[in-house]
């Protein structure tokens, strides 16, 4: 019974712009670090193909090393590697891919689906029917050949292509490279390997997108996953297992804070996150000044703990209640200041005034230490 | 504080001892002019007060030239309810006593002690210096100091806040005012004094510059190389495309086709050359054949016309042959006729000079009758002549002379009417058949007598009258009248006339003889205009010559028979001549002709011969025949070459040699552009390729990425940073604003003192101050000035304005207040000081002034009488004399 894993959309080379520079480079090494893990259950399961559905690498400039390292790290599985370029690693007229042809990078278990055509690996059973893109952006079907495409009987017929299910997928992605919904049907395909979208999907249940290997959006879609499919024979209906392969979990929090209860709670949920968390916080609401000293203290002790925490604090006004004004001996002709700033800061769009607020308070808190 | 009592002794011009007591707790005067030693006591008190009594700064107390003296200075005063004595002697036997009822204080105790009464300090070391007089220093005033406010105001300063924080309590905020400089100078680290980004903020937004633009750049790295990705497989397929298709073969096959389609054409044109070439040579064979077929058909012509010219040129030679015996005939008679008409023509020439000679001798006679004729009238008008000229010279008078006469008989005239106004005038009316005697004169009748001498009247039978008329003028007159007319007499007689008008009848008759003669004399000139001897010479000549012709007439020959007229016979004669030499010319013409028409004759004849020999041969017609059949063949061709050549020009027309050339050329160059191309291309790729596979594209999206990373954090911390700056900014705005809002409030009190003086000199005027209190900007209604830009005297105003104030809020903080003014507000105008009269009058009510004045009529209205100094002084040395 044939069995391969479905991967796609690595991305490899892809860069984190919004990270500090200390986690950006360690969840660009993740994605890298992810081909090895599928390299190491694709042996362990002993598959008869890994299928990877476009978009190996983020770039077509990606650096030699990149390029090194991501052929090196095939080489912890031993059968065979099929790769389609997708629309980040179209087969141009010059390309990754030549580049790491020249480069003799290419061991003979990788097979690169450069061409529209059938490769058949009578080993594995499989007949693959690869539509790579040859240029970035095409905005017609590339699978519609499979349709009259002939195939050594007995051989599962596997479509491999990389573009937006037409009809299916949200609007707001990337509308070209489009694929027939029942592409997998009329070509009388046993299973489609879909790549593009990054979250696992199933469109019906021939045709799935596996998602990419290592999340890089904080959208909550299933990435992070691959397909490990078996089909007992042509025709019959694949069993389709998603297995988890991420190694960060990428999660955002949009959370209001109004009363003193959303703090603590806010607080406990964050002190029960695992370390491998990428997350970005988005707080609103109010808040009075001791609270944010807590709120601060706790972003800190957390920040250490998790791979990356990035918190958004203009939705939260800076609210000084009387109890704080007395801790900070806000006296004299600084209770008119405060009053104004906070006048302001429930006007105001740019979090000047918050950041006046933040900023007197800091200098009283640490002139009353001082003293 | 008030002062009771002041004594000075051995202290500069004081060497006695000067007491002023009884100083009143308002206001004092102390006058004195110049030089009277108001300075005096007011550096007597400074030193009183300010100066250690150890010190040995103060040498400029003792009096001039005696470093012996030992300056003393007694104050007594009264503070706070108490009573106080001090006693002070510097530079010898230096000393310091301060007392109240209770205390007492010696040395540097008692110096202690009257500073903190007074709210002054003592320098470590050396004389006192203004930063230490506090108090005093704002309130005393020296001399010409009065606009001076800065440094006494900043050195009474913390007495001053002190008087207003102890009379608000403190509003002010326990950490505003320590915020405040924090804030500013966090502020400075990221913006300029003039906002500009700077340090920190300034190195982001440089970076950050930099940057975005070597992110622009790799940008464009990345769309150059991704177009040249793109240029590569659109020149790949394009390559692949050409190398399939060959699309430079079909052109060339095009090109080779319309070559040969050309080249057709081309030989078509060559044997229309020739065709053309045939044409041109058949046409001129036709031409020289028709030319010789005219040249025979002249010949012929020219044959006939000889023998035309043989048959005329005999025939006239016979007709002159025919004439020359005639013309000879013609000549005979016309000689004959000249030989009569000659001898005609001679004999008419001899009786023509006789006829003429005497027709001479005629005229010559006639002339001669007619000189004689003159000659009589001229010799009878001569003797006429003669006698008029006697008869005028023994007749004719003169015009002079018969003037003259007129002349002296008007000279009479005149002397006998002036005789006769001054004669006696004697009338007389005599009875008739009376007589009288005058002179001798019988009178009668009646009548009028002038008597222009004595006259005797004598009457018959009466006597004698002796009349003598009078006057002088009369026996002149007569004498006069008597020569006038004696020379009348004279002159007549001279003349031979009797009387004047017999004169004017001589004059007369002269006048016509001279007329008379002088017409003789003209038609004597007439008549002989050279006179009467020229017209006898003239007469005898004329005899001579007449002698002469009839000499000549006689010595002619005789002629007989009817004679021509000679000028008949000549023209005969020339007539006769002329005709004979006509005759002769023609006869001479006709041999000559004769001769020549028979040179003619044989010239013709022998050219005849010729011709006639030339073509009337066998052979000549022969080659006419050809000729003309030659002819016949090359018009036949003529016509077969003009048709061939035009349809093969159609044809060649038709086909477009030129379009063929440019076709040609059309597809060879466009195929070798292709091939070009095709080569240029695969050079292209090829470099393409090169650079492509170059390092250029290594890691290049990934350094962008990196780059794009390092710009959204730059980004991201110029905007924290500006953040960060906008809320320094508005925290210094308001904590100022709030400040300033707080320390007007504070400021209050002395606000109210100083608008309570400032409203008694303007009445809408406001004297701003700052925080450290100093007056600093003065507004009047809408004007508004700061204090330094005020006048000299405006400033003093001000400035003893605001002492006043702050002397009325150091006494409400229960502070000393004395007030010393030494000579002050000299620069004000009258109106000014009248106001500031009131003001100091007002303060005096509150707090003791020693005013001191050089000028004391200025101060009558103070209501205090002034302390005279000079007065004083005269009463201390009295006293200290007693």
């Amino acid at each position: 019974m044939p069995r391969f894993l479905h991967t796609a959309d690595w991305q490899i080379g892809r860069q984190y712009s919004r990270f500090s520079a200390e986690d950006a480079p360690i969840l660009a090494e993740a994605r890298l670090l992810g081909i090895e893990r599928i390299a190491a259950l694709a042996t362990e399961l002993a598959v008869d193909a890994v299928l990877v559905a476009g978009d190996v690498f983020d770039a077509q400039t990606v650096s030699e090393r990149t390029l090194r390292r991501l052929f090196n790290a095939l080489s912890g599985y031993a059968g065979p590697w099929l790769l389609l370029p997708g629309n980040h690693d179209a087969a141009l007229a010059e390309s990754v891919w030549t580049r790491a042809t020249r480069l003799g990078l290419l061991a003979d278990n990788v097979h690169l689906l450069l061409q529209p055509g059938v490769t058949e690996l009578p080993a594995a059973g499989l007949a693959i029917l690869a539509a790579p893109l040859t240029q970035r952006h095409t905005h017609s079907d590339l699978t519609a050949w499979f349709d009259q495409a002939e195939t050594t009987a007995g051989l599962l017929r596997i479509g491999l292509a990389h573009g937006s299910v037409q009809g299916i997928l949200a609007e707001d992605l990337d509308s070209a490279n489009p694929i027939a919904a029942d592409r997998a049907s009329r070509a009388r395909l046993d299973y489609l390997a879909l790549g593009d979208w990054h979250g696992y999907k199933c469109i019906d249940p021939r045709t799935w997108y596996s998602g990419t290997h290592e999340p890089e959006r904080f959208r909550n879609n299933q990435a992070g996953w691959l397909l490990d499919v078996s089909i007992a024979a042509p025709g019959a209906v694949p069993a389709v297992e998603p297995r988890r392969i991420g190694r960060y979990d990428w999660q955002l929090w949009q959370v209001g804070l109004q009363v003193e209860t959303d703090l603590e709670q806010l607080i406990e949920r964050l002190q029960a996150l695992p370390a491998d968390t990428v997350l970005s916080l988005q707080l609103h609401g109010q808040i009075d000044l001791a609270a944010e000293q807590r709120l601060q203290q706790a972003l800190n002790q957390v920040a250490a703990r998790l791979r990356s925490l990035e918190c958004e604090m203009d939705g939260l006004q800076l609210l000084p209640a009387d109890s704080d004004l007395q801790a900070l001996q806000v006296d004299g002709y600084l209770t008119p200041v405060v009053a104004e700033l906070q006048r302001r800061q429930q006007q105001e769009q740019d979090g000047v005034a918050r950041e006046a607020l933040t900023l007197l308070a800091g200098l009283l808190r640490r002139q009353q230490e001082g003293a | 504080m008030r002062i009771t009592r002041l004594a000075v002794e051995q202290l500069r011009q004081f060497r006695q001892p000067l007491v002023l007591d009884n100083l009143q707790p308002g206001l004092n005067l102390i006058a004195g002019p110049n030089e009277s030693g108001k300075s005096t006591l007011v550096r007597a008190i400074r030193a009183a007060f300010f100066e250690r009594h150890q010190t040995t700064a103060v040498k400029d107390l003792q009096p001039f030239d005696d470093s012996g003296a030992a300056p003393l200075v007694e104050i007594d005063f009264e503070h706070q309810g108490r009573h106080w004595q001090l006693r002070k002697r510097f530079l010898q036997r230096k000393r310091c006593d301060l007392s109240n009822g209770h205390e007492q204080f010696t040395g540097e105790a008692a110096d202690d002690r009257l500073a903190e009464l007074l709210g002054y300090q003592f320098p470590a070391r050396g004389s006192s210096k203004p930063e230490h007089w506090g108090i005093p220093g704002l309130l005393w005033v020296e001399q010409g100091e009065g606009q001076q406010l800065h440094g006494a105001v900043g050195h009474a300063s913390e007495h001053l806040q002190q008087a207003l924080g102890s009379h608000l309590g403190s509003l002010a905020s326990s950490a505003g005012d320590q915020l405040l400089p924090q804030l500013q100078a966090q502020l400075a680290e990221l913006l300029t004094a003039t906002g500009k980004p700077r340090g920190e903020l300034q190195r982001c937004l440089e970076q950050l510059a930099q940057e975005q633009q070597q992110l622009q750049q790799l940008d464009q790295q990345i769309d150059e190389y991704r177009e040249q990705v793109d240029l590569l497989a659109r020149l790949s397929r394009q390559q692949q495309q050409e190398q399939h298709e060959q699309p430079w073969r079909r052109l060339r096959i095009e090109e080779a086709r319309a070559r040969e389609r050309l080249q057709q054409v081309e030989r078509l044109q060559q044997q229309q050359q020739t065709d053309q070439q045939r044409l041109e040579d058949c046409k001129a064979r036709l031409a020289l054949l028709l030319q010789q077929q005219q040249q025979q058909q002249r010949d012929q012509q020219q044959l006939l016309q000889q023998q035309q010219l043989v048959q005329r040129l005999a025939e006239d030679l016979q007709a002159v042959q025919q004439q020359v015996p005639i013309q000879q005939g013609l000549l005979e008679s016309a000689r004959s006729d000249w030989q009569n008409a000659d001898a005609l023509a001679r004999s008419a020439r001899l009786q023509g000079q006789r006829e003429a000679l005497q027709r001479e001798l005629q005229q010559l006679q006639q002339q001669q009758q007619a000189l004689g004729d003159r000659l009589q009238q001229a010799e009878a008008l001569q003797q006429q002549i003669f006698a008029l000229q006697q008869q005028l010279a023994t007749e004719s008078i003169e015009a002079p002379a018969l003037q003259q006469l007129e002349q002296l008989q008007q000279q009479l005239r005149e002397a006998e009417i002036r005789g006769a106004a001054i004669a006696t005038r004697v009338q007389y009316r005599l009875l008739p058949g009376q007589q009288l005697q005058l002179d001798g004169e019988a009178l009668s009748g009646e009548g009028e007598l002038q008597l222009l001498q004595a006259a005797r009247l004598s009457i018959e039978g009466v006597g004698e009258l002796e009349i003598s008329p009078g006057g002088e003028d009369l026996p002149r007159n007569a004498r006069e009248q008597q020569q006038t007319r004696q020379r009348l007499q004279e002159a007549l007689a001279l003349l031979g006339v009797e009387s004047l008008a017999q004169a004017r009848q001589r004059h007369a008759t002269g006048r016509d003889l001279q007329q008379e003669l002088s017409g003789a004399r003209r038609l004597l000139d007439n008549l002989a205009p050279q006179g009467l001897p020229a017209l006898q010479s003239q007469l005898q000549q004329g005899q001579q010559q007449l002698d002469r012709l009839q000499q000549q007439i006689q010595a002619l020959p005789a002629v007989a028979g009817q004679q021509l007229d000679p000028a008949q016979a000549e023209t005969q004669l020339q007539r006769a001549a002329d005709h004979l030499r006509l005759v002769e010319l023609e006869l001479n013409n006709r041999q000559q002709a004769l001769q020549y028409l028979q040179r003619q004759r044989n010239d013709a004849e022998q050219a005849l011969h010729s011709l006639q020999h030339q073509l009337q041969t066998e052979q000549g017609e022969q080659r006419r025949l050809a000729q003309q059949q030659q002819m016949q063949e090359q018009q036949q061709l003529l016509q077969q070459l003009q048709q061939s050549l035009q349809q093969r020009q159609l044809q060649i027309q038709a086909a477009r040699p030129d379009i063929l050339e440019q076709d040609i050329r059309r597809f060879a160059s466009s195929a070798s552009q292709l091939e070009q191309n095709w080569q240029d291309r695969r050079e292209q790729l090829i470099r393409l390729q090169a650079s492509l596979q170059g390092s250029a594209a290594d890691g290049l999206e990934e350094r962008r990425a990196e780059l794009a990373a390092s710009v959204d954090t730059l980004s991201r911390r110029q905007q924290q940073l500006q953040r960060r700056a906008a809320a320094l900014g508005l925290l210094v705005e308001l904590i100022s604003a709030q400040r300033l809002r707080l320390t007007r409030e504070l400021q209050a009190p002395l606000q109210r003192h100083l608008n309570h003086y400032l409203q008694l000199l303007f009445a809408d005027a406001q004297l701003e101050v700052d925080e450290a209190l100093m007056p600093t900007r003065l507004q009047r209604g809408r004007e508004q000035a700061g204090f330094d830009s005020l006048s000299f005297g405006a400033r003093e105003q001000m400035g003893l304005i605001s002492r006043l104030a702050y002397a009325d809020l150091l006494a409400e903080a229960g502070k000393p207040t004395l007030i010393i003014l030494d000579d002050a507000l000299v620069h004000s105008d009258s109106q000014r000081l009248e106001q500031m009269k009131r003001i100091l009058f007002d303060a005096a009510q509150r707090h003791q002034i020693l005013l001191f004045s050089c000028h004391p009529h200025n101060w009558q209205d103070m209501g205090v009488a002034p302390l005279d100094l000079p007065g004083l002084r005269a009463v201390a040395s009295g006293a200290g004399e007693s």
